[in-house]
């Protein structure tokens, strides 16, 4: 299921000592096939995870993830 | 795979094999090639063994991954269990409504809608875990 919201997580995850999804799971407390969802666009994150993944890389949530207009 | 969809799998793959036997012998009954006590005998022990077989594969799957199992669903995989256990709700709704359809206005006996009504539990169950294996595939 495709969703209008983008992330940077991967390259995000590179930039900081190339962070396993693993790692980056361990860390906001959620399992490593949930951070692979949301890198794929698979699955829309909540607010609080979403938070927790700026605040891992210590950038503002628009860093992260943006949001296309549907139609654009 | 994650812990929580090889639990799924093996759900659905059981209920398959197992209840699939069991349905083939109440269709045997219904067609008169046995009888209710053997059918009836078939269920009990195919519950049982459902369930040990639940325990014993589940048992095999969190020794594999021990942290993943110990783990609590994160929120992804709790929306995964809302949305399957809402379209399993469903499923079950309308097994339920046609088997008192059935003994309403079919005139059916107690014992087909006894079996009716077991088979459209089973049948929503199935559909449960069909559902979270697409979610946990395709994305929710």
């Amino acid at each position: 299921m495709g969703c209008a919201i983008r992330n940077n997580i991967r390259q995000l995850r590179f930039d900081h000592a190339e962070m396993t999804q693993q790692d980056l799971a361990d860390r906001i407390g959620v399992t490593r096939q949930t951070v692979n969802a949301i890198e794929l666009g698979k699955y829309s994150p909540s607010l609080e995870v979403a938070f927790q993944i700026a605040a891992v890389f210590g950038v503002p949530l628009d860093q992260v993830f943006q949001y296309d207009k549907p139609g654009r | 795979m994650s812990f929580r969809e090889k639990s799924a799998w093996i759900s659905l793959v059981l209920i398959l094999v197992m209840f699939g036997a069991y349905f083939r012998t109440v269709s045997q009954v219904v067609s008169g090639e046995t009888s209710r006590a053997s059918a009836s005998h078939w269920m009990l022990g195919l519950v049982l063994g459902f369930l040990v077989l639940e325990v014993v594969f589940h048992l095999a799957i969190a020794i594999q991954s021990p942290r993943d199992a110990r783990a609590p669903k994160d929120e992804r995989e709790r929306l995964i269990s809302l949305k399957a256990t809402r379209i399993a709700y469903f499923v079950l709704m309308i097994g339920a409504l046609l088997s008192l359809f059935s003994y309403w206005h079919l005139g059916m006996g107690a014992w087909p809608t006894s079996q009716h009504v077991f088979l459209s539990i089973v049948f929503a169950e199935f559909v449960k875990f069909a559902a979270q294996i697409v979610f946990f595939r395709r994305g929710v």
